[in-house]
């Protein structure tokens, strides 16, 4: 991770210190510097500690590594832990689960952005009687937990007789109140004039968003998208209650499972963690800035 | 908040349209109804109607898989069980201790590093890149890493250990022992959550006016007193939102009981997630497992509202 591809972040940039001044040794400035290290250190070692490891081709060495400072180190990288458990069927089929993985993912944010966006809209700039009432539903709806429906979602989820497959992990998650809501507060903000001067033109209601709100709104489906992404990537209460088979099992409870055999293969174990850590990873590093800011973003109200 | 204003100034635009457009408003009322309907009718599917249904299983006696007999009306039996089930009462304590245990740790430990990384140090972006790093890790990864770290007696954390204290501290069963089990459950999702924690810290700090330090050094404030009697107050909307926050999400304490130790050893680490999940999942008790959820839910809404309620004087 380069410096450069970090700097973009909107934090202000550190002023010029004049050249003297800097030479100076300052103890507070060196007791700060020592704690960033050394919380540096905390954060990002067990991270690394994965990566090594997971490059390790033996099972029995990785446990022997583990507690000296050779769990930092691999001799000899290898790749063979990784083409063991990306296969796409039979027992160690990872790569299937990330691929269900993604597909649940992509279809999850797609549906996500398009009904939460077009609801948002209508709540912002809409002429419906109701509106201020279903925005306050939608608000109150907020506060319940995804953990205090699960089980009579379970019970209405068996009794329609679906008991795997990708749309019962898709469909329920696609509206939610926090996503509808931030569309909302992001089109209530933008100026008045942009929906009247277009609807002078004749453009209909949904044009109008479609063609002049939509393409303005890039940050509000950076938003959504980053936070639902990693939601439903992380998802792992839902699936086990609903998937039976490694049809649609997604890598989360693959791993998990994997990992709640008695003797555990730790260079499987840590390759499939790798792989479930791969995807999230390459895009914050692309849209590192994105991510920050969404996560600040999600921090409204309770 | 902005949302009755520009709401309200988007319905009064729209109100002088006299009979001319009414064909038009017409079509403009069906195009908006479609628009909303697919929100309003999944929310409606997949969490009013399981959200209502949870009080009604609550007083049922309903079955996982469906039952010759039918199902039953129990009343508040449900409730009346799990209030005098101790394993329910050890689950909320656990989640309890949880929350006292992760408050220091996690929150302090984030409001240290954002008050760090809020003022002018070298790389600061790019440390505040890498302490972000957990927060996007799945909880299934951390868990995987973390229980090598706490492997007994030779994993790391129990080398470091003997090693600081020239062999005089034993190595610890981390998540085997039950004094420990609850413990090693806290510092591993302070690990996960914090850089989150820290970056609404950030936010909050970036919020408060330069122009109120500019005006307490004029006074004479030293560093001290400038952060008690601005930093501090500045943050108090920040500190309810990320204590309020640790607190639902620790009485929603699941994934990593469930993989680690399956509320186990000696129920030190069972929770009120894990022990509805049992119930209405291995023991197929989905009335009483509904009746656990209606529980939470109470808690969790009291929770909010307090926040709420701390926050009245602020406009969030």
């Amino acid at each position: 991770m380069s410096d450069t591809a970090l700097a973009s972040a909107p934090l202000a940039q550190p002023a010029k210190v004049p050249a003297i001044r800097r030479k100076r040794f300052n103890a507070y400035r060196a007791i700060q510097a020592a704690s960033m290290l050394i919380i540096a250190l905390v954060i990002v070692s067990p991270l690394f500690l994965l990566a090594v490891a997971s490059l390790k081709d033996d099972r029995f060495q990785i446990l022997a590594d583990m507690g000296t400072f050779r769990a930092f180190w691999v001799s000899n990288p290898t790749l063979a832990n990784f083409a063991e458990v990306a296969h796409f069927s039979g027992e160690l089929a990872f790569g299937r689960y990330l691929l269900n993985s993604l597909i649940i993912l992509f279809a999850t944010v797609v549906g996500g952005l398009v009904v939460n966006s077009m609801a948002g809209f209508v709540l912002a700039w809409g002429s419906l009687r109701g509106r201020a009432v279903i925005l306050a539903l939608v608000i109150a709806l907020y506060v319940i937990p995804q953990e205090s429906i699960i089980m009579p979602l379970v019970i209405m989820v068996s009794r329609a007789g679906i008991t795997d497959g990708f749309a019962v992990q898709i469909v329920p998650w696609i509206a939610s109140p926090l996503y509808t809501f931030l569309f909302y507060q992001f089109f209530a903000q933008l100026p008045k004039d942009l929906f009247e001067a277009a609807e002078m033109d004749g453009a209909s209601v949904f044009r109008v968003y479609r063609s002049i709100f939509l393409p303005l709104s890039l940050p509000a489906l950076a938003t959504v998208s980053i936070l639902m992404g990693i939601e439903a990537w992380n998802q792992y209460l839902w699936p086990i209650l609903v998937t039976q088979t490694d049809y649609a099992r997604p890598i989360s409870v693959a791993i998990a499972t994997f990992f709640g055999q008695d003797s555990i293969f730790w260079d499987r174990a840590m390759a499939a963690s790798v792989l479930m850590m791969l995807p999230i990873l390459a895009f914050y590093l692309a849209f590192q800035r994105w991510f920050v800011s969404s996560f600040v973003g999600s921090a409204i109200k309770g | 908040m902005s949302m009755s204003s520009a709401g309200a100034a988007a319905t009064a635009a729209q109100r002088p349209a006299p009979r001319k457009g009414a064909r038009r408003d017409r079509i403009r009322l069906f195009q908006e109804m479609g628009m909303l309907a697919p929100a309003v009718i999944l929310m409606t599917v997949f969490l009013i109607a399981p959200f209502i249904l949870s009080f009604w299983t609550a007083m049922t006696n309903q079955p996982l898989v469906p039952r010759p007999t039918p199902v039953r009306f129990v009343g508040l039996a449900n409730f009346i069980r799990i209030f005098n089930d101790p394993l329910f009462w050890t689950a909320l304590w656990n989640v309890t201790r949880f929350t006292i245990w992760i408050i220091p740790v996690q929150c302090g430990l984030a409001f240290l590093t954002a008050l760090l990384l809020h003022q002018k140090i070298p790389f600061r972006n790019l440390f505040r890149g890498l302490f972000f790093l957990p927060a996007i890790t799945s909880m299934v990864v951390v868990c995987v890493i973390w229980a090598t770290l706490f492997q007994y007696p030779t994993g790391p954390f129990n080398q470091i250990l003997g090693f600081l204290s020239f062999g005089m501290i034993q190595p610890i069963d981390w998540l085997g022992d039950p004094n420990w089990a609850m413990f090693s459950i806290v510092l591993l999702s302070a690990w996960q959550a914090y850089g989150f924690q820290m970056i609404i810290y950030l936010a909050g700090l970036q919020g408060i006016s330069e122009e109120l330090y500019d005006a307490a050094r004029i006074d004479g404030a030293n560093a001290l007193q400038r952060f008690w009697n601005v930093t501090m107050p500045g943050l108090r909307p920040t500190h309810v939102f990320v204590l309020v926050i640790t607190t639902i999400q620790a009485f929603k304490l699941y994934t990593q009981v469930a993989i680690l130790t399956q509320g186990g050893p000696k129920n030190s680490t069972e929770t009120v997630v894990h022990y509805m999940v049992r119930i209405g999942y291995e023991e197929q008790k989905l009335g009483y497992a509904s009746a656990v959820s209606v529980i939470l839910f109470l808690i969790v809404l009291v929770i909010a509202l307090l926040q709420r309620f701390l926050l009245r004087r602020y406009d969030v």
